[in-house]
């Protein structure tokens, strides 16, 4: 009887230590609200959205943006560093409130975060070398070529998906880069032909290096740009959801926009 | 930005490669050799966990350890980039450590441990006093590559954030597009690190022959 006994209890225990495991989760914005500290992640290498000034600090597009929705919040905003690819790992699990780095939708990622309303839409570009002599009329010309490509970004994902998937462009001309820059230097000493990545910091690589041209641009892969938030989380959701679109109404975002990216 | 405040921004992340490396190197170490004794006199239960344990940590690259304790086990508990980083860094290198230990105890001839018995020395004391100051010296050149490994592996750590050489490096790379400086300064520094360090051990080495054991 007593074994019994003190099976039940065991029993007991393990339950209620079940349940308080996933008893209601709290939103992320009431810790941000206790705390009076959003955390927020970026990788701080992708200018002219977020990169480093002469000082060391960070600044850019969405930097500016981020700054202005925590003074909305109301509470005070500490940046991590970290690279474009683990940034989604820390939100899922938990090391980061919410992640700002020029984040498109996209369906895997959706699985494990959730995304915020858009608050800018972007263009895809392709560029090329000075020596560069064949021609790209339409984005699926470039599969005659060896192309690179920031690995694991929209870019990525629409080259497999349109072009190496069914065939058109073998997977050995396809190089994927850990970092655009890397590309950019291949592009420069001839070791892909074209570049495939996001049209703004294209307008910035192209201003910096003379011998590159963008060939095409155009929406593709890419499109609106949201602000990674932990998965479920409603009430964070609207709360942000909220401030970008006021943030909209009033023009704050445009200016930006001809602030960063002199459109 | 001038050239001086380039550099030194990448440099100023050499107190993390520092910090890392001071953190798992000495781990590594402690638990290298606590474990290499265990494999080497512990038995044969012990031999197989050590076995086991030199095979998994050894097997598994530090990157996707460090990946692994930082996103999944640490999910509850706030353990900083810092230290997660330098924590699976040490646990891998333990591994090695125990291999480069273990070997080190093995060369020194099992008739010296014998003899020690035969005069009347306990099997701790024959261990202690006998076997593992050779087996000291005979690890430091092992060692020494070990400790060149363990530097360049603290770069690793830029995954999860860390500001340290390497990702100093692609911040300032990015905002001046100036990358080949950039990676050019933070190979510099790494090199007179892992120069440096094995100059030092080459040292140690020197100084704690014994002259008629060359």
């Amino acid at each position: 009887m007593k074994k019994y006994f003190l099976l039940v209890v065991a029993l007991v225990l393990v339950a209620s230590m079940l349940v308080g495991c996933s008893s209601e989760p709290k939103s992320v914005l009431d810790k941000i609200n206790e705390a009076k500290k959003v955390v927020v992640g970026t990788s701080a290498d992708y200018p002219p959205y977020e990169f480093l000034d002469e000082a060391g600090n960070k600044t850019g597009f969405d930097i500016d943006l981020m700054t202005e929705i925590a003074k909305r919040m109301g509470v005070e905003l500490e940046w991590v560093d970290m690279p474009f690819d683990s940034l989604v790992a820390a939100v899922d699990s938990g090391k980061l409130d919410m992640s700002i780095s020029c984040f498109n939708y996209d369906e895997e990622r959706d699985k494990t975060v959730d995304f915020s309303t858009a608050y800018y839409t972007t263009e895809d570009a392709f560029v090329v070398n000075s020596t560069f002599t064949g021609s790209v009329v339409k984005p699926e010309d470039v599969a005659n070529y060896k192309v690179g490509v920031q690995s694991g970004t929209v870019q990525d994902s629409w080259l497999t998906d349109n072009l190496v998937t069914p065939g058109l462009l073998p997977e050995a001309n396809l190089s994927r880069y850990e970092r655009v820059d890397q590309a950019a230097l291949d592009l420069a000493n001839g070791r892909i032909e074209v570049l495939m990545a996001d049209y703004v910091p294209v307008q910035a690589l192209v201003a910096q290096n003379p011998d590159l041209t963008v060939v095409y641009h155009g929406e593709l892969s890419t499109g609106p740009i949201n602000i990674v938030l932990p998965d479920g989380d409603t009430a964070l959701k609207t709360e942000v959801d909220r401030i970008i679109k006021e943030l909209q109404d009033e023009g704050f975002i445009d200016q930006l926009a001809v602030k960063y990216f002199s459109e | 930005m001038d050239f001086g405040q380039f550099i030194s921004y990448i440099a100023s992340g050499t107190v993390y490669t520092v910090g890392v490396t001071l953190v798992a190197l000495p781990s590594g170490l402690l638990i290298g050799t606590i474990l290499a004794l265990l494999y080497v006199y512990g038995g044969k239960a012990a031999a197989r966990v050590m076995n086991l344990y030199s095979t998994v940590f050894r097997g598994i690259p530090p990157l996707v350890l460090l990946f692994i304790l930082y996103f999944a086990v640490t999910k509850g508990i706030n353990l900083s980039a810092f230290w997660a980083g330098s924590l699976s860094l040490g646990i891998v290198s333990s591994a090695y450590q125990m291999e480069i230990v273990r070997g080190a105890l093995l060369s020194v001839s099992g008739d010296q441990l014998m003899a020690a018995r035969a005069i009347g020395l306990s099997r701790l004391q024959a261990i202690r006093y006998v076997v593992l100051p050779q087996a000291v010296r005979l690890a430091i050149p092992p060692w020494s590559n070990e400790a060149a490994i363990v530097i360049k592996d603290s770069s690793l750590v830029y995954a999860l954030g860390v500001p340290e050489i390497l990702r100093r490096a692609q911040l300032i790379g990015a905002s001046s597009q100036r990358y080949l400086l950039a990676y050019l300064s933070a190979a510099v520094i790494y090199f007179l690190l892992v120069f440096g360090t094995t100059r030092l051990l080459a040292m140690l080495e020197k100084k704690l022959t014994i002259p008629s054991n060359p």
